[in-house]
């Protein structure tokens, strides 16, 4: 990149300032905050209308809550293991791979934030 | 010649234009006006076959239009418009060609009345496309696009061997409903499976799209197995098998999606695993699962295209589309990063997003047709989904660490074209009911219920939270530069390692016998020389004398006894 700007507020854009707000570490506490609060309130919603479904399973409270969070960190978890298995040095399949390739720049255009 | 003139044929005609037209802008220009005239021809025209010509005694049909082939090419003009649009800076004239040639194909194949037309189009498509890996310009590029075009061209002939076997069989070459049983009926299915990318056939797919160039990864995105979907609908819909082929090609690719390093990679796996949910909908075969598979690739080539786009724009900025090279590009490409989460929201069927609105017909079609262990593995891979495509593209892109790179914002021309699709993606959600309007069959189907809103934000929001959950104690997979095998392995690495060591061999075969060969010529040859060389007594120098002596002798003895 040919400039980087400082991260003063006013070298972002309007946009960008708004979602600066959520890579902030400082801030997490509120995201996270948040989704256990909706989390909850998801939850809790199950009880205030007549579950129906094709199988029994999904009339019990939570179900699909419960399926999410399992099976999401069961996948997680899968994966990472399959790594020791199947991953590999990028120059694996030796230098004139794509994945060892620069993106040629005369089909780019690689500007920095600011630049003319 | 023909009644009218078949929608491919305006792609053609299109293609010639830019062919000749001198400058870029030009070319850009009808790249973007050819598919809204070819849109404006598909949604106009009435239902029925048409463009019907006689070659060597057969009758080949090249617009057989109807609601299911409608509502493909309705899409295909939409994704071409698009793509083409996103493309607008693009100077280079073949990638220009390539793409209005490889989506005028694409319709072309969509429209086919008949196995032959079909297999013309086919081939068309597989050829057209592989211009846009090449036109990268690296030897990687050169050779992926080689790997690519193999492959697409043996599905093409694999359908022309099927077509003819089925037409000796049948003596039709119509492209209608067909049972699986006969040779014939198998190669074509197979044929339309390659490009289906099912699974241990589908490598092609993660190994080519990464590899193509900035622009054409949006356009090959759309095309190729959308065909293929749209294919075995109308071929194969009710063939059982396709529910369990479907449910595993929505389930393996979200284990490598969520390990791999290249975001275009990982949106190449994501893609696999939506194929899944179509195929699981054809299998299933009911106007309800049906209208799902046709609905859900609408809804599935706009966010794809936009989540392609928006790390295409990325890649157009940066240099790269690799998660451990990216994050933190929120603050300086704020748009392209609310459009990438506008597409990760709809993939993840996110309610007021498209998949909410078409991705359920299909998994209420698994429920309502009592394959429960199928309807498990969708909802389960629904999640996966979430994972790669609404967590992890998003969030190594746009936020996670800081990479410290700060681009500038994607040019107007791709805004432009992920805003259309951003806002198409978000008013399929709202409003699904002009595409219900538009699928093969009547829609008796209500997406917001309070039951069907709360179940999927459980499911969303419960795992978002174990995502956060994984991240904060460290178990989530860092980004780490690396490639993950897959079954190109094979024929990238076992295969030429077999034909490198049986050459070895042959090698070391030739090279032994050559030395044995050697060793036994030295050996005769010394042999040769103890017996008649000019060491032995036989060779030896005589002086003359000698010879007039026994000359002498020979002839005394003779006159001897010449007189006894």
């Amino acid at each position: 990149m040919a400039y980087v700007p400082s991260d003063k507020p006013e070298n972002l854009p309007i946009l960008g300032r708004f979602l600066a707000w959520f890579t902030k570490v400082e801030n997490s506490k509120y995201i996270i905050g948040g989704l256990v609060a909706i989390c909850i309130g998801l939850f809790l919603a199950d009880f205030t209308y007549k579950k129906y479904g094709h199988f029994e399973v999904e009339k019990y409270k939570g179900f699909y809550g419960a399926y999410g969070f399992v099976m999401f960190t069961g996948l997680i978890l899968l994966a990472k293991t399959l790594r020791y298995f199947i991953q590999q040095p990028e120059n694996y399949y030796g230098d004139k791979a794509v994945d060892r390739e620069e993106y040629p720049k005369e089909q780019l255009e690689k500007l920095g934030h600011k630049d003319v | 010649m023909f009644d009218i003139i078949p929608t491919a044929f305006i792609f053609f005609a299109g293609a010639l234009l830019v062919a000749i037209a001198p400058s870029h802008r030009l070319r850009s220009a009808i790249a973007i006006l050819v598919p809204v005239a070819a849109a404006w021809q598909v949604f106009n025209i009435p239902t029925g076959v048409f463009a019907q010509t006689e070659v060597f005694g057969q009758t080949l049909e090249m617009m057989r239009v109807d609601k299911l082939s409608r509502v493909f090419a309705l899409i295909f003009c939409i994704a071409a418009f698009l793509g083409n649009l996103y493309a607008w800076h693009v100077r280079d004239r073949v990638q220009q060609l390539a793409a209005l040639f490889y989506s005028g194909s694409a319709l072309g194949a969509v429209f086919a009345g008949d196995l032959i037309t079909l297999f013309f189009y086919w081939e068309g498509t597989a050829i057209a496309s592989v211009f846009l890996i090449w036109a990268r310009g690296t030897i990687g590029a050169y050779n992926t696009g080689l790997r690519y075009l193999i492959i697409q061209v043996m599905s093409g002939v694999i359908l022309l061997s099927g077509a003819a076997l089925l037409w000796r069989e049948t003596g039709s070459i119509a492209f209608d409903k067909m049972t699986l049983g006969s040779l014939g009926t198998w190669l074509i299915f197979i044929s339309f499976g390659m490009k289906c990318a099912f699974p241990l056939m589908h490598n092609w797919l993660q190994d080519s799209y990464p590899a193509a160039t900035v622009t054409g990864t949006v356009i090959l995105s759309a095309f190729t197995t959308k065909l293929a979907v749209y294919a075995l609908a109308r071929g194969f819909s009710g063939t059982e098998i396709l529910i369990y082929i479907g449910a595993i090609m929505t389930l393996f690719p979200i284990f490598f999606a969520e390990i791999e390093n290249d975001l275009r990679r990982v949106l190449a796996y994501s893609l696999n695993n939506q194929l899944g949910f179509m195929v699981v909908g054809v299998g299933i075969g009911t106007e309800m699962a049906l209208n799902g598979t046709a609905s859900h690739a609408f809804a599935h080539i706009l966010y794809k295209a936009l989540l392609f786009m928006s790390v295409g724009a990325v890649l157009f900025r940066t240099g790269t589309s690799k998660a451990s090279e990216l994050g933190g590009l929120c603050r300086t490409m704020p748009t392209t990063a609310i459009f990438c989460l506008i597409g990760a929201a709809s993939i993840s069927a996110f309610p007021l997003f498209s998949g909410f609105v078409t991705k359920s017909l299909i998994v209420d079609a698994t429920a309502e047709n009592h394959y429960t262990l199928i309807w498990a593995i969708l909802v389960f891979a629904s999640a996966g989904v979430l994972s790669h495509s609404g967590i992890k593209i998003p969030y190594f892109t746009f936020f996670g660490h800081d990479s410290g790179l700060r681009p500038k914002e994607a040019p107007l021309h791709m805004l432009l074209a992920m805003g259309l699709t951003a806002f198409l993606c978000i008013y399929i959600g709202v409003n699904p009911d002009p595409l219900y309007a538009l699928l093969p069959y009547e829609v008796e189907y209500h997406p917001y219920t309070m039951n069907h809103i709360i179940a999927q934000l459980q499911l969303l929001c419960f795992a978002l939270l174990a995502f956060v959950i994984l991240m904060k104690s460290g178990l989530h997979p860092p980004e780490v530069r690396s490639i993950n095998l897959d079954t190109d392995w094979i024929y990238r690495r076992l295969l030429p390692d077999v034909v490198m060591s049986f050459g070895r061999g042959l090698a070391a075969v030739w090279h032994s016998a050559g030395q044995s060969a050697r060793m036994f010529f030295v050996d005769f040859y010394s042999w040769l020389e103890k017996l008649l060389g000019p060491e032995t007594g036989i060779s030896g120098v005589r002086p003359v004398g000698t010879m007039t002596l026994w000359v002498s002798v020979l002839l005394s003895v003779s006159l001897i006894f010449a007189y006894l």
